[in-house]
């Protein structure tokens, strides 16, 4: 079967080739460091192989938009979703109705900020752009600048300037990948966390459905000691039985995910706080930086302009 | 700072004496125009009293320059070129778009938008003011552009010139008579064989100059218009991390709020860097721009007096041809070549001018863009590095 990938790099920012390689490499590493410093996730076999083992790992053929079991995936996440959107669960523990409400808040709130972020790097490109338009000019009027000292201070101009473009670019990716990428990061890291809750939701659901089937099961058994028929009561008790064990394992299960689920919020809160902690002091010392270059940048050009005479 | 430095540079012969100081003390502006009065304190004996007002429009600015360029007396001399036409179109386009966009944005974010354009507004203005008066300022304090009659009118007559309002037909007329001019001087380049490889190569060098500064100008305006919108960008970047902070409260959200208020600050410094860089640089390119196209009128002049001479001189060839009108001849021919003389020599001593000028322009504004780039970035990492110090005590 041939396989299109659609490539669409030219649409995220217009860099080249490079440039999109540069950003998948990284977002794949955040990926891996990510999982390897889940304590549960990092002891899978499945990631240990992934690291470890030298032969070819089965591709991931689910993973293309063409293939069969995409369209089968898809089906089964249109169902989901509808699942997600008709199904009200009653919620027996607020802790987990006031986090979803905060996770989707957070949600609305990054997925903005995260828009904004990248026209701020689509500017910031866009004016390293237009900053080598003026470097050019200047090299230009340098030429054609009959007075020695005003030329060659315009040629210097032209060097700063040219500086200054690079410096722009240097600023777009410290706003892409330190800034814009954490953002990216974290709204898929929260579309994960929805996920997590919303499997609680169908544990639920499926205890509910035990819970449901008992409670027929024992009135079928109750209907047949009434009416005293004896031949079909044993298969009424077994039935019985066994939903009561199904119903305890839901609830079981139930109970574990919810704890779960408390223990990696936890976690995964922390992890949060700490990575924007991190990504606020490196994108500001980053800028830091950046400004000292500026700073060095004019003072190189201050005496090509004050020797003008 | 936009008067101060466009005044100072404008200067063209620095007089020490304060015969004739003109100003625009006021300026005022309506639907589709723009009133700016015009303040005059003088000591010469030709005006009626030592100061006055009057209130003038930019088409009367444009009667007062063609009066100097329609003068034979000045023709050796570079007429200082006329004010920009007043233009807010661009400022009221932006308010409009932003009147749109009003619900994607919250309030805060809408009123800063609003805040920053009427900002710009003003600057345009200001500019604008500051433009016309360097017209005036640079002819009052000539020495011989001073002593014009059209000038006095023009700062004493205190009602309208009748040079308005410039209705379409005459619009088209300015259009007309610019294609003359720009035909007439490759019409002369073609015909007229220059006797003087200076002034031939000046007017080459001037063409090119003028070109490269044009599109100088018009890219360091993309420039800078450009970074003015990367930082209105960082309005909305400070707003949404400033919101994250109020859904998100606990450890994070100092963090968020000073990194908001980071953008914020950030936000007022580049934008500063993005107008002294307008200021500096496009306005200085700008102005000598404008400056060397009229330089380059004043070479076309020379060149139709170059052809008149020729004329006069085949006239009195034919004329000794047919000996016939020798006498009127002859004195024509004279008068043509002193004319030509006069204004080559004239126009020789005001390129020099024109270069010192442009020189101690340039000079001027590229160390004062040098220093305020210096100052603004100096600020920045000031305020980054607070910024820094407080979260990095905060976690």
């Amino acid at each position: 079967m041939t396989k299109i990938k659609m490539s669409n790099q030219h649409e995220n920012g217009g860099g080249n080739g490079n440039e999109f390689v540069e950003r998948r490499r990284a977002s794949l590493e955040r990926y891996l460091n990510r999982t390897a410093q889940h304590p549960v996730l990092v002891v899978d076999p499945d990631f240990r192989e992934f690291l470890e083992s030298d032969v070819e790992l089965p591709k991931a053929t689910n993973t293309s938009a063409l293939s069969g079991a995409g369209v089968m995936r898809l089906f089964n996440k249109v169902g989901e979703t509808v699942n997600k959107i008709t199904y009200k669960m009653d919620e027996t523990d607020p802790w987990f109705e006031d986090k979803l409400i905060h996770i989707e808040s957070l949600e609305t709130q990054l997925r903005k900020l995260h828009t904004n972020v990248e026209n701020m790097v689509i500017y910031r490109r866009e004016l390293a752009n237009l900053t080598n338009g003026v470097s050019r000019s200047a090299a230009m009027l340098s030429a054609c600048e009959d007075h020695n000292s005003l030329s060659k201070a315009l040629s210097h101009l032209a060097d700063t300037e040219e500086k200054v473009e690079a410096l722009h670019l240097e600023q777009a990716n410290t706003d892409f990948f330190i800034l814009c990428e954490l953002l990216k990061d974290y709204l898929g890291l929260l579309s994960a966390v929805r996920d997590a809750f919303h499997e609680r939701t169908k544990l639920f659901q499926h205890w509910h459905h035990a819970q449901q089937m008992l409670a027929k099961k024992r009135e079928t058994k109750t209907k047949y000691e009434l009416a005293c028929r004896t031949d079909k009561l044993d298969q009424a008790a077994t039935e019985v039985l066994e939903w009561e064990a199904k119903v305890e394992r839901g609830q079981e299960n139930f109970d574990k995910i919810s704890k779960m689920i408390k223990m990696e919020m936890e976690r995964f809160e922390k992890c949060r706080i700490k990575d924007f902690k991190a990504m606020f002091i490196k994108y500001l010392e980053n800028h830091l930086e950046h400004q000292a270059q500026l700073v060095k940048y004019w003072e190189n050009f201050l005496p090509a302009a004050e020797s003008i005479a | 700072m936009a008067d101060k430095q466009l005044s100072e540079e404008g200067n063209n012969v620095p007089l020490s004496d304060n015969s004739l100081l003109v100003d625009i003390s006021d300026a005022l502006s309506e639907k589709d125009k723009v009133k700016f009065t015009v303040h005059t304190r003088t000591t010469m004996k030709v005006f009626q009293k030592s100061e006055f007002l009057v209130v003038r429009q930019h088409e009367e600015f444009i009667w007062l320059h063609d009066r100097y360029e329609e003068q034979q007396k000045y023709a050796g001399y570079i007429i200082p070129p006329p004010p920009p036409r007043p233009n807010f179109d661009a400022s009221r386009e932006k308010l409009q778009r932003l009147g749109d966009g009003e619900g994607t944005m919250t309030k805060e974010e809408f009123t800063k938008m609003k805040q920053e354009l009427e900002a710009e507004y003003l600057a345009t203005f200001k500019k604008t003011v500051a433009m016309h008066e360097v017209f005036l300022t640079r002819l009052a304090s000539h020495s011989v552009f001073r002593d014009d009659s059209h000038l006095h009118v023009f700062l004493e007559y205190d009602q309208d010139l009748c040079a308005r309002p410039k209705g379409k037909l005459q619009q088209l007329g300015g259009l007309v008579k610019s294609i003359g001019t720009t035909t007439d001087q490759y019409y002369l380049n073609a015909t007229v064989r220059d006797v003087n490889d200076f002034f031939e190569q000046q007017m080459n060098s001037l063409t090119e100059y003028f070109n490269q500064l044009k599109e100088a100008t018009t890219r360091t305006d993309k420039m800078t218009e450009k970074h003015k919108e990367l930082a209105d960008s960082f309005i909305k970047i400070s707003g949404g991390l400033l919101q994250l902070a109020n859904i998100d409260p606990g450890p994070l959200d100092k963090h968020l709020a000073k990194v908001s208020d980071t953008f914020e600050k950030v936000r007022k410094l580049e934008s500063r860097v993005a107008c002294d860089q307008d200021l500096k640089l496009a306005d200085t390119l700008r102005y000598y721009m404008r400056d060397s196209q009229a330089a380059r009128a004043l070479l076309v002049r020379r060149l139709k007096c170059l052809a008149n001479y020729e004329n006069a001189n085949r006239t009195l060839e034919k004329a000794r041809h047919k000996n016939k009108d020798i006498h009127a001849a002859e004195t024509a021919q004279s008068a043509a070549c002193e004319q030509f003389e006069a204004i080559s020599a004239q126009a020789k001593e005001e390129l020099l001018d024109f270069k010192t000028r442009r020189l101690h322009a340039f000079r001027k504004s590229l160390i004062e863009l040098a220093e305020l780039e210096i100052k603004h970035a100096r600020t920045q990492q000031d305020q980054l590095r607070k910024s820094l110090t407080y979260l990095k005590e905060l976690s």
